[in-house]
């Protein structure tokens, strides 16, 4: 039996590279990554997003890219809104089911991080998929990740699993930056906060793993219908409640991924 | 199992003649790990499950069983393991940090 090879992959032009995670599906993770790529592109930075999830891609429609390439002729990455972008979602067709097992996820996430030119960039956020499988481990074997983000929404049910995520996380020594607390409340049109997931529970939890909480996120009706427009909320409406505080999240971020500093890779030993 | 905390990784690594695997950590802590013992705790599944199985008395060995067993490559995986490869052909077993930790040989990890 071989756990196959794993090379460790160098992003020499990349200063930082971060995962948006989640133990649970449903959470909003996708949303959460594309909008803290714009957000941090809006503070000035250089941002790639990279949508590992191989299975479910959500970055093009979200990124309103809805065509297909030839990887013969095109040249990847994509860049939409300022941001360098790739996704299995811009080679295989949307009612294309990817039937693959892990290692055809391992083969083409390698790919996508070594076989792309992703230049220079301050930050590259990659948007996993839910829970602990292929991907994930993949990425925490071969690319140099700085830290991960971890997604969640208010209630028990998804805390369950980002407790997961976190202990993954723990587990393959890369740091967790922080935990968002997605669909964290509605303020209504009356003007009062509805928490409709229950409330707190990301902060809970960061409390309790000893990580920072990073902060809440609402519901906005505009957040869901940017995303099937192809025009993230940030982008669309960068005055609105939620990209001011989608920028303080991506300020925060960015702080905590530089405060992490570069990481030094494990000694080897030649035989 | 022994808690390697985030900040505790390996600083060097080194053979001490045929026999010895060396890793310092950045505590100070120097472990020293024979090579055999390191393979008869390999962490992959099936050997893990060999190990679970009572001795079968009647096993036919296989020819790479009947040469002295060496590591030929050892390689750092992500920030939290190492892997190796031996010259059996075997490379299934990730030892992550807190393992090695665990399975130290040095005088006072032996106490306990």
């Amino acid at each position: 039996m071989s756990a196959g090879t794993t090379p460790k992959i160098v992003l020499p032009g990349v200063k930082h590279v971060v995962a948006v995670a989640s133990g649970k599906g449903g959470v909003g993770k996708s949303t959460v990554a594309t909008n803290l790529a714009l957000a941090l592109h809006m503070l000035g930075r250089r941002v790639g997003l990279l949508d590992a999830d191989i299975y479910g891609p959500s970055i093009p429609i979200m990124m309103g890219i809805h065509e297909t390439f030839d990887p013969n002729t095109t040249s990847f990455p994509l860049d939409r809104y300022g941001i360098k972008l790739m996704s299995m979602g811009f080679i295989v067709k949307p009612e294309q089911a990817m039937i693959w097992r892990g290692p055809m996820v391992h083969k083409y996430l390698q790919a996508f991080l070594t076989q792309i030119n992703w230049g220079d960039l301050d930050y590259l956020v990659i948007d996993l998929p839910p829970g602990t499988g292929d991907a994930q481990l993949t990425l925490t074997q071969s690319a140099p990740l700085s830290g991960a983000v971890i997604v969640t929404t208010p209630q028990d049910v998804s805390l369950i699993d980002a407790r997961k995520g976190l202990e993954m996380f723990r587990q393959v020594n890369v740091p967790v930056l922080g935990i968002i607390e997605n669909m964290s409340y509605f303020i209504g049109a009356d003007g009062q906060r509805y928490d409709i997931f229950r409330s707190g529970g990301g902060r809970k939890l960061a409390q309790e793993a000893g990580v920072s909480f990073l902060g809440a996120v609402p519901i906005d009706p505009r957040i869901a219908e940017c995303g099937d427009s192809g025009d993230p909320v940030v982008h669309k409406y960068p005055d609105s409640e939620v990209a001011k505080i989608y920028i303080e999240l991506a300020t925060v971020v960015a702080a905590e991924a530089v405060k992490g500093g570069a990481r030094e890779a494990l000694p080897g030993l030649a035989l | 199992m022994a808690n390697v905390s985030a900040h505790l990784r390996p600083t060097a690594l080194r053979k001490n003649g045929e026999d010895l695997l060396e890793i310092d950590w950045s505590d100070g802590h120097r472990s020293v790990y024979h090579w055999t013992n390191l393979r008869q705790h390999c962490p992959c599944a099936g050997c893990r499950e060999e190990r679970d199985k009572p001795p079968d008395p009647f096993r036919i060995l296989k020819p790479a069983e009947l040469l002295p067993l060496k590591p030929v490559k050892i390689e750092p995986i992500g920030y939290y393991a190492y892997k190796i490869t031996w010259s059996d052909g075997h490379d299934a077993g990730l030892f992550t940090l807190e393992h090695l930790r665990k399975l130290c040989e040095c005088p006072a990890c032996r106490r306990g």
